[in-house]
């Protein structure tokens, strides 16, 4: 595994800090294009515009999109992440899902949480040696620092989290 | 693989052939026999064949243009090992084995095979049925099978229970009442987590899984086309067909369109009220018997006996049974048509139906109708023809040898494809495993279908091992049999008031051979529990001798295999009188 995580950072640090081809540019043209207006009627202000960092920030939680998606936003991610691995048809999950967001939304923003659903993302699944669900990584700079798998109690999430941030 | 041989010379040397053949198929080779003197030039071929390797004798083998030798020499490189190294040089294939079907038998082969050192894929592609339902990696029985059947002949028993749960004391005011998406939500859950193990076991044990529908296009190659349409193809030594089978359909107007089968029951998303379920086979009574346990209204349409193939009287009364307890049954009717009413989940559905006897014709309104009439083996459509492997025109099932092996001598195929062989997943896993033990692991060990043993989980389980009356009567002949049977009232069901006499035990003993029993049947709670022991018995050779000796375990409904008394030729009345 820290083969792989060696080589995700590799080619982390050969491209650019320039986004991911044609991912970003729905983002960018939705935030930049003039907001929905048709003949004759009033054009809202260009509040609506919003820059997207401010975006990103707001979300201390979000679902992985795929694999590019996980390498931007966990493993190139400044603020630690914390990766639920879960699955729709695991009960303990479900459990663990809520608990874990409230936790993390208590850190205000020192934390955030990435969410992989491990049958839509198997591969992902497969690279980071997930085998049951839930399993709950740590990643700091692009390293898995801390794991755990299956449920655990709000204090000791707490216990997790302040680990991961100090 | 050539074989030069000559069949004008003594009977020894043709003994050698057979040998050398047989050791050949056995270890799917294809070979090429070249007879030297049905051919034009065959004595100089002969001269030749002796000058260049030294060998006046036939039969005269070659492995991949190397000289074996003669039958001795080709024995004892297999012995050494020495003929599958020379064997699999020319493997420039991609794979060593590709399973198609990712399913009981499918999965145990090719885990066995990669287990052994070899390089190993798997197939594995649901087409969705008519209704549009597919669901994930592990083939029927986890997915649309045994699991979900018993899971919710678990729920049915489970409100039987509540039942009899207040003459045992329990009080409650609650109206209990059964919510049939809070069942298959967790049943479906559970079966998400086994499609997710399954795959996790294929990549732990290196085995390449593609989720893509595999068909032949020539020998050794066949086709994978995925979800999207895109197609790729792959090469291997060997193939096992491990396609399973899917629900037939009638043939009858509206039957794809608005009835449901097996195959979307288990994960249909919304009650489906009342029901006709269409069919006698275990699959019918199993989900006509759950679905009267939790609480719907139920019709069994049946066109002639219950449970064909098994033990009739036992069938007789696991019906009668299910009759007793609600569910009812219009016997000798088979459906002609059905037509949807009114849309919905569930819509409403009239169906017509007409008897088997007369012109009688009936009619009825339903919510839902449930097909189970067969299962149509998946053979037509994966190139089999291009490739050359014979199928069983009317039954669409694959003929094999006792080897699993198909007339093609690289094809092989295990579970509910092969023709005469049982449909269960037990023995497509004993069979998978030991193929590819057989292939790659240098064992010989074939896989026995005899008295293997069963259990239906309809509301009053039968179980069973070795042969129905009928069937023992038809091989063995009745006056050398003796059939020793028991009525029983589990104590369980004493304090619940349930049905005494109803619970019904029989062995069948051939007379001829030690008293060994050779047909077990047991109808009552747990059989298929009671079962399994009993079938490890008849495995050792079980007598009547030996279960009399053995003591039984109190309380319980086992124990009545071993104080079994009163015979049926005896004609004596086995109805039970208090405790």
């Amino acid at each position: 595994m820290a083969q792989r995580l060696l080589l995700r950072r590799f080619l982390a640090s050969g491209i650019s800090r320039k986004p991911p081809q044609g991912r970003w540019a729905p983002l960018i043209s939705r935030a930049l294009q003039a907001p929905e207006h048709s003949p004759g009627e009033l054009t809202v202000t260009s509040s609506h515009a919003r820059p997207l960092h401010t975006t990103r920030v707001c979300t201390t939680t979000f679902n992985i999109q795929d694999g590019p998606d996980f390498q931007d936003r966990v493993v190139n991610s400044e603020t630690p992440v914390v990766v639920d691995f879960h699955a729709q048809w695991c009960g303990p999950c479900k459990i663990l899902g809520p608990r874990l967001e409230k936790v993390v939304a208590k850190q205000h923003g020192k934390v955030v949480m990435a969410k992989v659903d491990i049958d839509d993302h198997t591969d992902l699944a497969i690279e980071y040696e997930v085998s049951a669900v839930p399993t709950v990584l740590a990643i700091k700079n692009g390293d898995v620092v801390d794991k755990f798998v299956g449920i655990k109690d709000e204090d000791q999430l707490e216990a997790f989290m302040k680990k991961l941030i100090a | 693989m050539s074989i030069f041989h000559n069949s004008v010379d003594s009977e020894s040397k043709s003994k050698f052939l057979l040998q050398v053949k047989e050791l050949f198929s056995s270890l799917g080779v294809e070979y090429n026999i070249l007879e030297l003197d049905q051919v034009d030039d065959g004595a100089n071929v002969q001269e030749v064949l002796s000058e260049i390797t030294n060998q006046k004798t036939v039969p005269n083998i070659f492995v991949n243009k190397v000289h074996m030798g003669g039958c001795d020499r080709t024995f004892q490189a297999h012995q050494s090992g020495l003929l599958q190294k020379l064997l699999q040089k020319e493997s420039t294939y991609d794979y060593d084995l590709i399973v198609i079907g990712g399913g009981s038998g499918g999965l145990a082969c090719a885990q066995e095979a990669a287990i052994l050192g070899k390089k190993v894929m798997v197939l594995d592609f649901v087409v969705p049925s008519p209704q549009g339902t597919s669901w994930g990696l592990g083939g029927t029985c986890v997915n649309v099978g045994c699991v979900p059947k018993k899971l919710m002949h678990q729920a049915a028993l489970l409100g039987q229970a509540l039942k009899d749960s207040r003459k045992f004391g329990w009080e409650y005011n609650q109206q209990v009442k059964h919510n049939w998406e809070i069942m298959t939500e967790a049943i479906q859950n559970h079966i998400g987590s086994l499609n997710w193990s399954y795959g996790l076991s294929l990549r732990e044990k290196s085995v390449a899984y593609v989720n893509s529908y595999g068909e032949f296009v020539e020998r050794h190659k066949i086709k994978a086309t995925n979800r999207k349409g895109q197609e790729t193809y792959y090469t291997a030594a060997k193939f096992v067909i491990a396609t399973g089978a899917r629900p037939r359909y009638l043939g009858i107007q509206g039957d794809k369109e608005y009835c449901i089968t097996s195959d979307d029951l288990f994960s249909l998303p919304y009650c489906p009220g009342k029901t006709l379920v269409v069919g006698a086979s275990y699959v019918a009574l199993e989900c006509a018997g759950f679905l009267a346990g939790v609480g719907l209204d139920v019709t069994v349409m049946v066109r002639s006996v219950l449970l064909r193939g098994f033990d009739q009287e036992m069938a007789e009364k696991v019906g009668s049974y299910m009759e007793q307890h609600g569910v009812k049954f219009l016997r000798k009717f088979i459906p002609v048509m059905v037509q949807q009413l009114e849309k919905g989940s569930p819509g409403k559905l009239k169906i017509v139906a007409k008897s088997t006897e007369g012109p009688e014709t009936i009619e009825g309104v339903y919510n839902t109708v449930l097909l189970a009439v067969g299962r149509e083996p998946s053979t037509r459509k994966i190139g089999l023809e291009k490739i050359g492997v014979k199928v069983s025109e009317k039954s669409g099932k694959i003929p094999v040898n006792d080897m699993e092996q198909t007339n093609v001598p690289y094809v092989y195929a295990v579970g509910d494809v092969l023709e005469g062989k049982l449909e269960l997943t037990p023995v497509a896993i004993q069979a998978g495993k030991l193929l590819a033990r057989r292939l790659f692991g240098g064992r010989s060990e074939k896989c026995s279908y005899i008295n293997v043993p069963t259990t239906v989980f309809t509301p009053l389980e039968y179980g069973c091992c070795g042969l129905s009356e009928e069937k023992a009567i038809e091989i063995h002949k009745k006056e050398n049999l003796e059939v020793y049977h028991t009525l029983f009232w589990p104590l369980e069901w004493t304090v619940a008031g349930r049905d005494n006499n109803t619970c019904y035990a029989k062995i069948i003993c051939n007379k001829v051979d030690n008293n060994r029993v050779i047909g077990f049947h047991i109808l009552g709670p747990n059989a298929g529990e009671v079962t399994q022991g009993f079938a490890a018995a008849m495995k050792c050779g079980l007598t009547k001798q030996l279960l009399d000796g053995t003591i039984g375990i109190h309380p319980t409904c086992g124990e009545v295999f071993t104080t079994l008394e009163i015979t049926k030729s005896s004609g004596l009345d086995i109805t039970q009188k208090g405790c």
